[in-house]
């Protein structure tokens, strides 16, 4: 391509370049970029420290974000199994004939967004309640049953969240056989209050952690491009395009993302594993086994390639500005 | 193919290098550019390669007003032209082959495509032994010959040339100035600024002279003679 010598290279008798069919050159371009890839995977290892370190810095400040993201989504999922919280009690007004009870209970199971009711009798309820309670024989003494009869309701999943399931408490309570109802609301919502909290800290703390890591791919990249000052001019005097010259440094930056990524698998896998033992001895304490879930392969991957992106963004912005800036003289 | 008009360049700060500077190099001419130290050689070159912008006038090669090329057009008219240096500019972390290469590879071409014209290249300056070599293993004058080996490795139209022996002694010298007038031979056009005054003198070339960045003899007359 010459742009002040039109047909250049015909005067001067058809360079290899000019017979290759525009196929090899079409295949060529992969080639070219995989080359420039390893050379800068090359250049990477003749100053190993101070790249190490970068990649370092970028693999553990993505290992806080995706650690609080294990433990949130490990506490989301115990919320999950905790169906009994969303369990809605009916306590039933006491003069209601055992046909009547019987009515509502065929009617609470039909209506939308319940799963199941369980009746216990008010005689059962006693039972119960001598039986747990230590009163025992105490209650003997009492003339007639003070309790009602009760419902409990287990919401179908779609009814499960908090609103969802205090909706259905409202409707349910509506109705006249109905004393009043009842439902750990209170708790639900508190841990789901503290579960968003934990989200949003979450993801301040990841785009103030991607910002930085950013600048600091950036400025390693900075650093690099001065330090090839002279070999930039030297490019840029024989025609070297700032695409061309960009690219090893690009590359440079996708490496950083590449094996940092791969930090931030072993630390946040060693993380886990560190913290696993202790939620294994906590959750003995409560007799319910419990498995720590760790990351999934697609959420690996997530981190991988969130890495290679900040890589390439940092490196992008300070090639952006420096390889411009450098002019020969 | 080269051809200035009216050209002014006054640096910011207010020094004047180039003041209404006219002379055209025609295709395939050899010339010298000479003058004292500070007269405008180096500003004159810059402006031809596009390092510095005139501030008056304007520059033509091939017909081409400069003024047209954009920013991003510059490298490709670089590649037009082979410019060697009084310091070689050389990479030093890199061979000989990798550096005689480079114009080359930045056209896209492979390694394997480029091998043949950095040989042959290499052959032309006479150094074709050195090709594994790292600049810093080479004397003065070899080094020169690999920076004049990457010039011509495309096999530009023009060649510009500042202080190419600047550092070199009369026999390398002239040793030289001989690899261009065998370029100029095959119809590259040739300009080099120097100061040397004794090597101009025993070539009968044209020789454009600079003074406090007016063009004072355009030597026309001489190389007619």
């Amino acid at each position: 391509m010459s742009l002040l010598f039109r047909n250049r290279s015909i005067e001067k008798g058809a360079s290899n370049r000019g017979r290759l069919p525009w196929w090899r050159r079409l295949i060529m371009v992969p080639v070219h970029h995989a080359q420039q890839a390893i050379a800068s995977l090359g250049e990477l290892w003749r100053n190993p420290f101070a790249s190490f370190m970068t990649m370092a810095v970028l693999g553990l400040s993505l290992t806080l974000p995706s650690s609080l993201y294990v433990l949130v989504k490990n506490t989301t999922s115990i919320a999950d199994n905790w169906q009994e919280a969303s369990e809605v009690t009916l306590f039933l007004r006491k003069d209601l004939q055992q046909s009547e009870v019987d009515t509502l209970k065929t009617q609470t199971e039909l209506s939308e967004g319940v799963e199941s009711v369980r009746l216990i009798p008010k005689e059962q309820g006693l039972e119960e309640f001598k039986k747990e309670s230590g009163f025992g024989e105490t209650l003997d003494y009492l003339s007639s049953n003070p309790l009602p009869d009760v419902l409990v309701v287990i919401p179908a999943e779609s009814h499960r969240s908090p609103q969802r399931a205090e909706e259905l408490l409202n409707r349910l309570e509506k109705q006249r056989e109905v004393a009043y109802a009842k439902m750990d609301l209170e708790w639900l919502n508190r841990l789901q209050g503290i579960l968003n909290l934990i989200e949003d800290i979450l993801g301040a703390l990841a785009v103030v952690l991607c910002l930085s890591v950013v600048l600091i791919v950036g400025n390693t990249i900075r650093l690099n491009i001065l330090s090839k000052r002279d070999e930039i001019m030297v490019m840029k005097l024989v025609g070297a395009t700032n695409a061309f010259i960009q690219r090893p440094f690009l590359y440079t930056g996708v490496w950083y993302g590449i094996i940092g990524g791969l930090v931030a698998w072993l630390a946040t896998a060693l993380l886990i594993w560190w913290v696993e033992s202790a939620v294994v001895d906590l959750t003995e304490l409560y007799e319910t086994p419990f498995q720590l879930n760790g990351l999934t392969l697609g959420e690996l991957l997530i981190i991988w390639l969130v890495a290679v992106g900040l890589g390439l963004a940092g490196s992008y912005l300070a090639v952006r500005r420096h390889i411009q800036s450098i002019e020969p003289e | 193919m080269i051809r200035f008009e009216q050209v002014s360049k006054t640096y910011r700060g207010g020094h004047q290098a180039l003041s209404h500077v006219d002379f055209h190099v025609e295709p395939g001419e050899m010339a010298f550019l000479t003058g004292h130290s500070g007269a405008g050689k180096s500003t004159l070159l810059k402006l031809i390669s596009l390092m510095e912008r005139p501030t008056a006038g304007r520059v033509l090669i091939n017909g081409h007003d400069l003024r047209k090329i954009k920013p991003s057009q510059v490298p490709y008219v670089r590649r037009d032209i082979g410019m060697i240096f009084q310091d070689h500019r050389l990479l030093m972390d890199k061979t000989v082959f990798d550096n005689v290469a480079l114009p080359l590879i930045i056209e896209g071409y492979s390694v394997q495509e480029a091998r043949k014209r950095v040989v042959a290249a290499l052959e032309k300056v006479g150094i074709a032994d050195k090709v594994k070599h790292y600049p810093k293993m080479l004397s003065g004058g070899e080094q020169q010959r690999v920076g004049i080996a990457r010039a011509i490795v495309t096999k530009p139209p023009l060649l510009l040339a500042d202080e190419p022996t600047g550092n070199l002694d009369p026999k390398l010298s002239m040793e030289i100035i001989r690899l261009f007038e065998e370029f100029n031979k095959v119809g590259v056009a040739v300009l080099i600024a120097t100061h040397d005054l004794g090597l101009i003198a025993r070539l009968r070339y044209r020789t454009l002279t600079l003074k406090d960045g007016r063009m004072i003899n355009d030597g026309l007359e001489d190389s007619e003679l």
